[in-house]
């Protein structure tokens, strides 16, 4: 499959918020091909100290490959990732973590046989924060102190995944990535969610945050950026992005 | 109470503390209690039995350091090697090589250090190779016993007298002769032997069961399991799984390689069949049986599994010692079909289940403050 | 066999026929010791460790049969189904319950190892009657070489080899057999019986080791209940190195191997061609964790990539 240039690629407007903002995550012409087809092709994108971005797109517009790059699960084709004006291009993901970046995929991938506060304990263990008040605090702040001692294999969909969202948080990264934190959650889970990234945030983390559902898209967001067919496609506030005919017709269309 | 009660209690708390965790079955008092009176049942066992049963139990001891080295890797880290044989046979090997060319007390000692850190070495080798040539699961089993076997083939041709080294001849199928462990310093020594070779193994097994059960419950033992768990996420929490696995590797060859010297001077010779199939299943029989992820499992299993296969070697009643492998081949695959967690860990499911139901329903999901509520 | 001059070694025509021979003994037998358990490998993931062993119930069918009087081919015919059933039985009583533990499946197939090997040595004794090679020899300068080690079984190999891709590529219970392997659960939507397919796969693999048991029972000389394990080594390491896909994998990990083998074997003896197949066993593997299969595959799809 070919990539069809319908659309002309808007250079990123790098920092749209505001003038002064440092970049804190930035691709330079960031491609991946799989075989014929191109997942991701040559994106230039950033992400601002202190924001919360939104990444969306219909299916297969690379918006996981373009996380699973930045976390150095896949290597580029071709292109670089800036990150904290450090080059993660060439790194293992273990290092790419220790830089700042922290990441929760898209399904749960929690550990299944431990119980709660050990699924917190792994990555914590690997910070020098003081363990008992961190783990009290996370274990708090995602809703699960009751459950400390409970195995993960126990719980519910989205308990699990507040669970792993709490396991990234204790790594206390610059940069959080998420990859669509509230797939398969109810409504009052979604909520309970979108709280937790709004108080992370308020505590002055950023957030990289892929996601389908527009509701909590809107509850969430300061900027979205729109991927299609591997490209940028529009970068903006949330309200002009939904105004946008041309993005309505990519991705809100085919929802619809 | 008075103070120094308080202090005393408060240490074996710690230690109590870094001895017990998630990752160990046994964290209870009465535990420490049978585990006191078994130890000191070991300890009387020689002045109550025949020196012969003494000299078989030193080997069974032997052979549990390599049934420690697979729990650990195996259970903990989820790395499936089926040539922890080899680093055994490796060590047993240099020691002799070491031992028959210098005779001296401090040179068998040294032997002892040598021997162990050539074994290490060796795995430490082969896991660079494997995990950062990014070889996986099944293929690490196959590798190892491939090495296990390539090993037993190369020994098994040695026999011409070129293949020395020093005066130490390798022997091929002939094996080699290895000299008794000695402590001392000089040319007097104390020689490690019937008796005291049972209590230097007993007390050397002791030591490691603990430390190991101290290292598992640690924050490296935490981070072995996520690994076993979940290999891929524990990378992205920022962990260097290669370099994990390496390490836990080559702790596991240096316990198979404490194992090999013991267990070369326990009969004073080796020979290339340790590095062969039937002995290199032998391991994964006994850690299967016991509980992979149970480090006492694994040495119960060792010794009953080893006492029974020298019971059968005289035959018992109708059963010939040819059926001893029969026996054992058919356990394995029973405990894989039908107990797959193995010995151990089913049971203390079954303990647990039973106070379980024994307890007020609905009490035993509940936290401990839920529960004083 | 090759039997070598005692004198020493010179590049001469004759050497070289015999080096060439040597290499296609080594071919022919990594192939039929591998394709077996390449193929349950490859389509399963699961690894028999009792491979070795089940060539071994090939050898002894032939061996057993031919003694009784039964002339040579049929008698192999005999060694084929009685492996072909024992595989049957295996998959039902074990192998099946494993599919989702594959590390548990080597350590079960490991205790039916011993079994095996150990119950052959209670029934039948230490070792059978040997079969004499059939088809004679070819003599060169000092050398000679046998024809059915050194010529027909390598093309019975390639033959089996061709059988496979055909079997594989061309039939509907290839393309069956495939779509499994990729996905079952599809598969399974789309009417295949899955678990048949599990146990046909089983017993196609189950009998060709016991086509390589039969073909090799008068090539063994001695048979001997431990004979089981010759055939592991190279087995295993060419199913390393081939990587997962069955038909490439083997023929290219054979033909790599083979040449290792035959050049270290015959320069340097038996043990130091088997020490080269572990080193490239384990070179291989540092550069390419996936086997040569494996490789290709990445490499097809940057080409296409960059088109």
């Amino acid at each position: 499959m070919s990539t069809q240039d319908i659309n002309v690629r808007q250079k990123p407007a790098v920092a749209a918020t505001g003038g002064n903002t440092e970049t804190l995550l930035a691709t330079k012409a960031l491609t991946k091909n799989f075989g014929g087809l191109t997942a991701v092709d040559s994106v230039d994108f950033s992400v601002t100290e202190g924001e919360i971005r939104c990444l969306i797109g219909p299916n297969g517009a690379g918006k996981s490959t373009l996380l699973e790059l930045i976390t150095g699960q896949l290597s580029p084709s071709e292109g670089d990732i800036y990150f904290d004006g450090e080059d993660l291009t060439g790194m293992e993901t273990h290092n790419r973590i220790d830089t700042g970046l922290s990441v929760k995929f898209q399904s749960p991938h929690v550990y299944e046989n431990l119980t709660v506060e050990e699924n917190l304990q792994v990555p914590l263990q690997r910070t020098d924060r003081d363990t008992e008040t961190v783990l009290a605090e996370t274990l708090e702040r995602i809703d699960l102190t009751e459950k400390a001692d409970v195995r993960a294999s126990e719980l519910s969909h989205g308990e699990k995944q507040r669970l792993e969202i709490g396991m990234a948080v204790t790594l206390d990264p610059t940069l959080m990535l998420l990859d669509e934190p509230v797939a398969g959650m109810s409504v009052d889970e979604t909520a309970d969610v979108a709280e937790l990234i709004r108080s992370l945030h308020d505590d002055g983390m950023t957030f990289l945050v892929v996601e389908h559902d527009m509701e909590f898209v809107r509850r969430i967001s300061d900027q979205v950026t729109v991927l299609n067919q591997g490209e940028i496609f529009r970068q903006g506030p949330i309200e002009e992005i939904e105004a946008d005919e041309a993005v309505r017709r990519i991705y809100l269309g085919e929802n619809a | 109470m008075s103070e120094s009660v308080d202090a005393e209690a408060s240490v074996l708390d710690r230690l109590r503390g870094r001895l017990e965790g998630p990752n160990t079955y046994g964290n209870s008092l009465p535990f420490w209690a049978v585990f006191a009176v078994v130890i000191a049942g070991l300890a009387l066992y020689p002045q109550l039995v025949g020196v012969y049963t003494v000299i078989q139990t030193s080997r069974y001891f032997a052979l549990a350091f390599l049934a420690l080295s697979l729990s650990f890797i195996w259970g903990y880290a989820g790395i499936l090697s089926f040539g922890q044989v080899a680093f055994f046979g490796v060590a047993a090997y240099t020691f002799g090589i070491i031992g028959l060319n210098f005779s001296s007390a401090t040179e068998i000692m040294a032997a002892l250090v040598g021997a162990i850190l050539v074994g290490t070495v060796a795995a430490a080798i082969v896991g660079y190779f494997m995990f950062y040539g990014g070889v996986r699961d099944t293929y690490v089993t196959i590798m190892t016993l491939v090495i296990a076997l390539v090993l037993n083939t190369f020994m098994a041709q040695t026999a011409g007298s070129e293949w020395a080294v020093g005066v130490a001849q390798l022997g091929g199928f002939n094996g080699m002769d290895i000299p008794s462990l000695t402590l001392g310093i000089g040319q007097s020594g104390f020689v490690l032997e019937r008796a005291a070779l049972y209590y230097a193994l007993l007390a050397a097994l002791v030591v490691t069961y603990l430390g190991l059960r101290v290292l598992v419950n640690s924050s490296f033992g935490l981070t072995m399991v996520a690994i076993r768990e979940d290999e891929a996420r524990t990378r992205t929490f920022g962990y260097d799984v290669p370099f994990v696995k390496l390490v836990v590797f080559t702790i596991g060859g240096a316990l198979a390689a404490v194992g090999g010297v013991f267990y070369g001077s326990w009969g004073n010779y080796i020979d290339p069949t340790v590095f062969g199939i039937a002995f290199a299943a032998l391991p994964v029989v006994w850690v299967s049986v016991g509980g992979r992820e149970s480090l006492v499992g694994a040495l119960g299993a060792t010794v009953l599994i080893e006492r029974m296969r020298t019971e059968l070697s005289s035959g018992i009643g109708p059963i010939g010692s040819e059926w001893a492998l029969v026996i054992v081949g058919g356990l394995l695959l029973g405990v894989i079909l039908f107990m797959p967690a193995g010995v151990v860990p089913t049971a203390d499911d079954l303990i647990a289940r039973l106070r379980d139901r024994r307890t007020e329903r609905g009490q035993s999901t509940n936290t401990p403050e839920e529960a004083i509520e | 066999m090759i039997e070598v001059a005692a004198t020493p070694l010179q590049l001469s025509a004759p050497s070289l026929g015999a080096l060439l021979f040597q290499f296609l003994n080594s071919f022919g037998f990594i192939i039929l010791a591998t394709v077996g358990l390449a193929i349950i490998f490859g389509m399963m993931g699961v690894i028999n460790l009792a491979h070795g062993e089940f060539i071994l119930i090939g050898v002894y069918g032939t061996a057993l049969t031919y003694h009784a009087g039964v002339p040579l081919p049929l008698a192999m015919v005999a060694g084929v189904v009685v492996t072909t059933i024992f595989g049957v039985i295996v998959e039902r009583t074990v192998v099946r319950h494993l599919y989702d533990r594959l590390l548990d499946s080597m350590v079960a197939t490991w205790g039916l190892a011993l079994v095996i090997s150990q119950l052959l040595l209670i029934v039948f004794g230490s070792s059978l009657d040997s079969i004499s090679t059939p088809m004679g020899s070819v003599s060169y300068g000092p050398f000679s070489s046998s024809i059915y080690r050194s010529i027909f079984l390598p093309i019975v190999a390639v033959a089996v080899l061709g059988g496979l891709y055909v079997l594989f590529t061309r039939t509907e219970f290839g393309v069956k057999a495939r779509a499994t392997i990729k996905d079952p659960e599809t598969a399974r939507a789309m009417g295949v019986d899955t678990d048949r397919m599990y146990v046909s796969t089983f017993a196609i693999g189950s009998a060709l080791a016991g086509l390589t048991g039969a073909l090799y029972a008068p090539a063994l000389g001695s048979i001997t209940p431990n004979r089981g394990s010759t055939f592991l080594v190279e087995a295993f390491v060419a199913v390393v190195v081939g990587g997962p896909s069955v038909i490439i994998g083997t023929l290219s990990a054979s033909a790599v191997l083979s040449v290792f083998n035959a050049t270290g074997s015959f320069f340097f003896g038996t043990f130091i061609g088997q020490m080269l197949l572990l080193l490239v066993a384990i070179v291989a593997l540092r550069l390419l964790p996936d086997g040569i299969t494996g490789y290709v595959k990445d490499w097809q799809q940057r080409r296409r990539a960059e088109q």
